[in-house]
């Protein structure tokens, strides 16, 4: 397979968009009428200093 | 204050604005603990010993009220605002692979986590066959190579980190505009670059076919210009363009002769080089007939068209041109009211690669420029905050957004540096940017007319008249109209240029009071305004 063709591809298909983080641009998407879905991402919660030193204790 | 408690810039911003509009609330902000947004909330009289103490990981709730009833009760309204959950359009999901399970034919992914999270996200997404555009900051330059390599070796891109925007079948990705479909190709590591070529290659009548957004890490030595390289191969391959743009800052010098010998020995198609910067760069000799080369934006779209459409390049570019005298005799009439003592131009941009390119203009026109993004790193700003002499500042710059959303977004960080270069009596020209589009504000000129107004009253008010020059970078498509943002600036007295370039020049003539040399304005017409 030549190495383009996936690029090539995508500029003679329909996109098919997964947005994950800023919603603005999932938002942007949805606006031109382009077939999208949101990931709304959060990053892990940090633990407070005390709790991760019980944990590391216990685990 | 909320500990460990987050929500996006944008998801901040717009809270933030819906909190200033609770009745007996005076001023309000909602932002996290970064050591930026705190500098603002200062300034704003909005930081107090609790939200001094936050940290970057947690939440201000900020409200300024006459009463200690209004502020509890503003608080409380802020708090179900933050704690309410965000309302969806269309399908959501709160993990990659449900996303991926969901939608087994999807092509492409926008990434814009926090970089640190980036990798792992997208070498999943690769190896389900998606593109990524990959938004995202400060992603670690070791994982930038590793996932730009493996998608490489899958024949998929990694546009990005820090790939601002794209045009993909004719859908605007990120911060883009609406540009009509047409024959160039543009690949782009520098995001403002491509939002600039389009939009002039649209109302040109061009057109454009795909516009590949790569990152401005691509074309350093470490990267070595993997998707620069990948893009310029598929481009050389789609039938759908004719001529392909490559537009960057300064890249590595390896990579730069890389990319150039690639062009000169695997493509067949015309191209133009725009690579932004104040040196000229050389061109294989058995290319040269068909690779033209630029170093400025407003250069390489004349390059394009001429490329394109050599028969009616002249008719075609006439938009966008200004002879010498038109320019001259324009700063001349807008310099007249200006003392003695008002002498230096400052630059507030949202743009990096616009306010780059006045660098280098203004660099060939009036020497030594100051900037916290500087040619020569002799030349930064002490405090970014603080301009001096000659200075133009790129507020999307890190400083500025830790934390934060960009300048395009939200113009508040603008606007108050607006009013702050208004008081300095050395000041002979203000020039800005308004960045149209997807992405961005909804109403940038809009936005920035109050910050305008009372900047004008404070130089009125000292004797002194504050011209403000603009170039709004958007097409009458865009989710702006071209026409309605030109027209807000104008009624308000700003001269607005259709390129930067052509508003760097005359801010240039306007602050020297028309006192550059003829053979310097030949030059800059001669080798920055078209290819060299």
């Amino acid at each position: 397979m030549d190495l383009v063709d996936n690029i090539l591809r995508l500029f003679s298909s329909e996109l098919k968009v997964i947005n994950i983080g800023l919603e603005l641009f999932n938002d942007a998407l949805k606006a031109q009428g382009v077939n999208s879905v949101q990931v709304s991402w959060q990053p892990a919660p940090k633990l407070e200093k005390e709790y991760e030193d019980i944990l590391s204790k216990i685990m | 204050m909320k500990r460990n408690f987050h929500r996006d810039s944008v998801q901040l911003l717009r809270l933030s604005e819906e909190a200033k509009n609770i009745g007996g609330i005076k001023d309000a902000a909602v932002v996290m603990g970064t050591t930026t947004n705190k500098e603002i909330l200062q300034k704003l009289n909005l930081l107090t010993d609790e939200g001094r103490a936050a940290s970057e990981s947690d939440m201000i709730l900020a409200v300024m009220a006459d009463s200690q009833s209004a502020i509890d009760g503003g608080i409380k309204q802020i708090e179900e605002m933050v704690l309410r959950p965000p309302v969806a359009k269309g399908r959501s999901f709160y993990s990659v692979d449900a996303a991926l399970q969901a939608v087994p034919d999807a092509n492409f992914a926008i990434v814009s986590i926090p970089g640190e999270h980036a990798r792992e996200i997208v070498l999943k997404l690769l190896d389900k066959g998606l593109n990524v555009h990959l938004f995202s900051d400060h992603v670690p330059p070791e994982h930038e190579l590793e996932l730009k390599q493996y998608a490489r070796d899958r024949g998929l891109l990694v546009m990005g980190p820090g790939a601002g925007t794209s045009i993909i079948g004719g859908k605007a990705i990120a911060f883009a505009n609406v540009v009509k479909k047409g024959k160039i190709g543009v690949v782009a590591a520098a995001g403002t670059g491509l939002q600039e070529v389009t939009v002039l290659l649209s109302e040109a009548g061009l057109g454009v076919s795909e516009a590949l957004g790569t990152g401005g890490g691509d074309v350093k030595a470490k990267i070595g210009g993997i998707t620069t390289l990948q893009s310029i191969d598929a481009l050389e391959q789609d039938p759908a363009t004719s001529t392909v743009l490559v537009v960057s800052k300064p890249p590595d010098a390896d990579v730069k002769k890389r990319i150039l010998d690639h062009l000169a020995s695997m493509t067949k198609k015309e191209y133009v080089t725009c690579f932004v910067g104040p040196e000229s760069y050389v061109v294989p000799a058995n290319a040269r007939a068909r690779i033209r080369a630029t170093k400025t934006l407003h250069a390489a779209v004349m390059e394009t068209i001429r490329a394109t459409e050599p028969s009616r390049h002249t008719e075609i570019s006439k938009h966008f041109s200004m002879s010498q005298n038109e320019l001259l005799d324009l700063a001349s009439k807008i310099s007249k009211g200006l003392s003695e003592k008002q002498k230096y131009v400052r630059g507030l941009y949202t743009g990096g690669t616009f306010a780059y390119e006045t660098l280098v203009i203004l660099g060939r026109m009036i020497g030594d420029v100051y900037s916290n993004a500087p040619l020569d790193h002799k030349l930064k700003l002490a405090d970014s905050y603080r301009s001096t002499k000659d200075s133009i500042v790129d507020l999307g710059e890190e400083e500025f957004t830790v934390g934060r959303a960009h300048p395009m977004i939200d113009p508040t960080i603008r606007k108050m540096r607006l009013v702050d270069e208004a008081k300095d009596p050395e000041v002979a020209v203000i020039i800005m940017d308004f960045m149209l589009g997807y992405g961005s504000h909804s109403d940038p000129a809009g936005a920035m007319l109050g910050a305008v107004s009372e900047a004008k009253k404070i130089a009125e008010k000292d004797g002194r008249v504050l011209p403000i020059l603009a170039h709004v970078c958007g097409t009458e498509q865009d989710p702006q109209p071209l026409s309605e943002q030109v027209a807000k600036l104008c009624n308000a007295g700003i001269e607005v240029f259709p390129t930067n370039a052509l508003m760097a020049i005359a801010s240039a003539l306007i602050s020297r009071k028309g006192k550059i040399s003829d053979s310097t304005m030949e030059d800059v017409y001669g080798t920055y305004l078209t290819g060299f």
